[in-house]
């Protein structure tokens, strides 16, 4: 292993690691302190079986439950798009720990195809997405320059992780290096682009919900 | 050389309020959103405008989150250009910015209950009114009537005397109806189970809703009141976003209530109305409701359950369709018990599809019927609730929203559905068993003979029907004409006014789109004609947005006001509401 894929995949991704835990946790402090919570001071209404907390529940849930909104029911499609968008990226973060920390694990060939085929299906899917940013009017009218940019960064990125997933540099380690040093970048970006929706729709999800489930709207009821 | 932007006072006191007005599930919404395009086609603008990106609720809503970006985001922030963010400068850019939040979204929250993040565009957007009203700029028709609702206490500018007289009069029609002299609309009894509180259109424009609501609290055997201020628990400040004068509005009617030590607040069919009293108040005037309050919809189903009334849903025979106001299903939960009241009182109750949290916006909603400059959109935009309505084949809608049955009404004439609306207050009344009364023997109906023409109700009355309609002209006039009016007729509004200087009838009924000269012209010219001093006039359209025509002029306001299509009890009861005949008969009588 040469000093620089030792240096990607451990201090470089370390110190990203850390930057994008103190950005986060600094983002959350300020989204928290910064912003009060409005409360309801009205008694419940709708249904005498839904609460707060199961509008919560239910709210949180909704990522697993496509037949719950119109919007995922009518269009499986993109619900399966963004099933497997998302454990790409579960698995290609997955993978940056355990090729430095774990890589006995990636001893396995089928796990190894695996992960490929994970991977490789999110990378497929980023393209369609990208596509559908360009090519849809709809889409298009509300894009950023960071909506295209962080999903090529992660459709590139999904490219060079499944690259990287055998571990071998029998090959040459440029593969690795570009994919350890995308992911560090992709650490230290994330906080600062839409990519950091994941850390705030845990909040929007819990008071949606909250108020829905007080209000007797969730679980959505429709026909 | 870098330029510094100046900033209208304007737009400096949009952004400064913003701060103020943002709190943690406001700033979610305005980060969490990925651009995912999931909740595009749940909007009824953008399926009623296929290809033009500017409806769709990301879009808009980025109108809002770009200046949210650009002043409190950081990466907005230093690199606007890289996340959209951008700011207000002038007072042009907040027209623009009016234009989409007031005149692009009816904060229906379709978009919001189908965002797979949880983003609650309608909140923020109606947070975005609120910021544009706060320095003045909203439509013409929001600062009307939350003028009316902040000076006079109701959003229709109601008198307090028009409000209690026409209580008095749906009181003596209860009365004549029942044949039971002890029928009463109380007003401001202490003590009582029930206090109950309604929507100023009921007053103007559909007296019989408060008729047919005593009915049923009479037949229950409700104590029962309704106050004589603070009774209007529409409010407003939900759609101009104002959250002052949304507490002020519920801080009124709760006060009165108190007042009275009602024990329970019943808040008659209006999904706006209900939402922002039952649900929204207690928030915006930071008070603790110390009463219960509910619906009138569970009000009426409660005395079914326990026996308190008898319903025959035989008398309701004609299929019908129910139509969920957005504000009672996606943010009340109220959207069960309507279908099971309507299955108790209905015949042939036929869903209409989506329904309950997924249900199309009536198009009227977020106060559009009160925003004149939209109604070619809002109209393009209700083909989606055109088409939803025509599928079910029923002939009529039900909803149990005043602001739907405005919204309704409209869609329905200019799409030509030919479906009545009604609400459900209207059904279980007709569907009411009154035990009383079957021991009463029926009368046989009295044929008006010439030599009884006298006892006709519109005996001796001559009245002027202005419509450019032929058939509408026709039907106005047969149904006058039988109840012994003598009618003239017009079909321009030249004609109008010459007939009615020449005739100098007791009332004229005036479409407000014909021909000829403007008809808010004439009206303002009848009003101030010495020799028409005494004309009474009671507009019947069929385009509720021209109100504004009539009610912006400063004369005296028309008299009556009845909603096309017109049918022949409400024509007669606006009719002799507005001749103030019933008063008449009661002086009459020995």
């Amino acid at each position: 292993m040469s000093d620089l894929l030792h240096f990607s995949e451990h201090t470089l991704q370390e110190v990203a690691l850390v930057f994008m835990v103190v950005v986060y946790i600094a983002r959350i402090t300020w989204f928290l302190r910064r912003f009060k919570a409005g409360g309801e001071r009205q008694a419940p209404t709708g249904r005498m079986n839904t609460t707060k907390a199961k509008g919560i529940l239910y709210s949180w849930a909704n990522i697993a439950m496509p037949w719950a909104m119109e919007s995922t029911r009518t269009k499986p499609l993109m619900y399966v798009q963004f099933a497997v968008f998302h454990i790409g990226v579960t698995v290609a973060i997955a993978l940056s720990f355990v090729i430095p920390y774990w890589p006995t694990l990636l001893d396995s060939p089928s796990l190894v195809v695996l992960l490929q085929i994970l991977i490789g299906a999110a990378c497929l899917v980023g393209l369609v997405r990208l596509v559908r940013r360009v090519s849809n009017p709809y889409m298009r009218a509300i894009s950023s320059p960071d909506d295209y940019f962080s999903l090529t960064l992660l459709t590139v990125w999904f490219f060079f992780a499944v690259l990287a997933v055998p571990n071998s540099a029998a090959n040459g380690e440029w593969h690795l290096i570009t994919y350890f040093i995308m992911t560090a970048f992709f650490l230290m970006y994330v906080p600062f682009s839409k990519i950091s929706h994941y850390l705030y729709y845990p909040f929007t999800r819990y008071y949606f919900g909250k108020s829905m489930g007080y209000r007797g709207v969730y679980p959505l009821q429709h026909g | 050389m870098s330029k510094t932007k100046t900033r209208s006072h304007k737009a400096e006191k949009v952004i400064e309020r913003m701060g103020e007005k943002l709190n943690r599930q406001i700033a979610g919404s305005m980060i969490a959103c990925v651009h995912c395009g999931m909740c595009i086609d749940s909007c009824h603008y953008v399926l009623a405008n296929p290809g033009d990106p500017t409806y769709a609720p990301p879009y808009k809503a980025d109108r809002v989150r770009k200046l949210f970006k650009k002043h409190f985001d950081w990466t907005g922030r230093v690199i606007p250009w890289w996340v959209k963010a951008g700011s207000v400068y002038t007072d042009e850019d907040l027209e623009e910015l009016k234009d989409i939040v007031f005149g692009k979204c009816t904060n229906c929250r379709r978009c919001s209950i189908n965002c797979p993040m949880g983003v609650d565009f309608a909140t923020f957007n109606r947070m975005a009114r609120g910021l544009l009203v706060s320095v003045g700029v909203m439509p013409e028709g929001v600062a009307v009537v939350s003028k009316d609702q902040w000076e006079i206490g109701n959003q229709m500018g109601v008198l307090k005397e028009d409000y209690l007289e026409t209580l008095e009069w749906m009181e003596e029609e209860l009365q004549d109806e029942l044949e039971d002299p002890d029928v009463a609309i109380p007003v401001d009894k202490t003590d009582c189970e029930v206090v109950y509180s309604i929507n100023p259109r009921e007053v103007k424009y559909d007296p019989r809703s408060i008729a047919d609501a005593a009915k049923i609290f009479h037949a229950a055997g409700e104590s029962w009141t309704m106050p004589s201020e603070g009774w209007d628990m529409t409010n407003f400040g939900l759609f101009s976003g104002d959250d002052l004068l949304g507490g002020s509005v519920a801080q009124r009617l709760y006060e009165k209530v108190s007042e009275l030590r009602g024990k329970t607040l019943v808040i008659s069919e209006c999904g706006h109305g209900y939402r922002s009293t039952r649900c929204e108040g207690p928030n915006w005037a930071k008070y603790d409701v110390p009463f219960e309050m509910e619906s009138s919809v569970l009000t009426m189903l409660r005395y079914i359950k326990e026996g308190r009334i008898k319903v025959d849903k035989s008398r309701n025979t004609a299929p019908v369709t129910f139509h969920d106001s957005c504000n009672n299903a996606r943010s009340c939960g109220l959207f069960e018990e309507p279908r099971e009241l309507l299955n108790l009182v209905c015949e042939d109750f036929r869903e209409m599809y989506p329904n309950r949290t997924e249900n199309y916006c009536c198009t009227g909603g977020g106060g559009a019927m009160s925003m004149s400059e939209y109604t070619p959109r809002r109209l393009k935009s209700a083909s989606v609730k055109a088409n939803q309505l025509k599928e079910t084949g029923a002939e009529a809608v039900v909803t149990s929203c005043h602001n739907c049955v405005d919204g309704l009404t409209d869609v329905i004439r200019h799409y030509e559905l030919g479906m009545e609306v009604t609400q459900l207050v209207n059904l279980v009344a007709n569907a009411l068993v009154i035990e009383e009364k079957v021991a009463v023997p029926v009368e046989e109906p009295v044929v008006a003979e010439p030599e009884e023409a006298e006892a006709l109700p519109l005996a001796g009355r001559t009245i002027l029907v202005a419509d450019d309609e032929p058939d509408q002209v026709e039907f106005l006039a047969t149904v006058l004409e039988d109840n012994g009016a003598t009618v003239y007729r017009a079909s321009n509004s030249d004609e109008a006014l010459e007939q009615a200087r020449r005739v100098k009838p007791d009332l004229l009924t005036l479409d407000l789109h014909m021909p000829g000269r403007d008809v808010g012209e004439v009206f303002e010219i009848m009003r101030k004609d010495p020799d028409l001093e005494d004309l009474k006039i009671c507009v019947i359209t069929g385009r509720p947005e021209l109100r504004k025509l009539i009610y912006d002029r400063s004369v005296r306001r028309p008299e009556g006001y009845v909603d096309k299509p017109v049918d022949e009890e409400r024509l007669l009861l606006n009719v002799r509401k507005v001749l103030e005949l019933a008063h008449e008969h009661e002086e009459a009588a020995p």
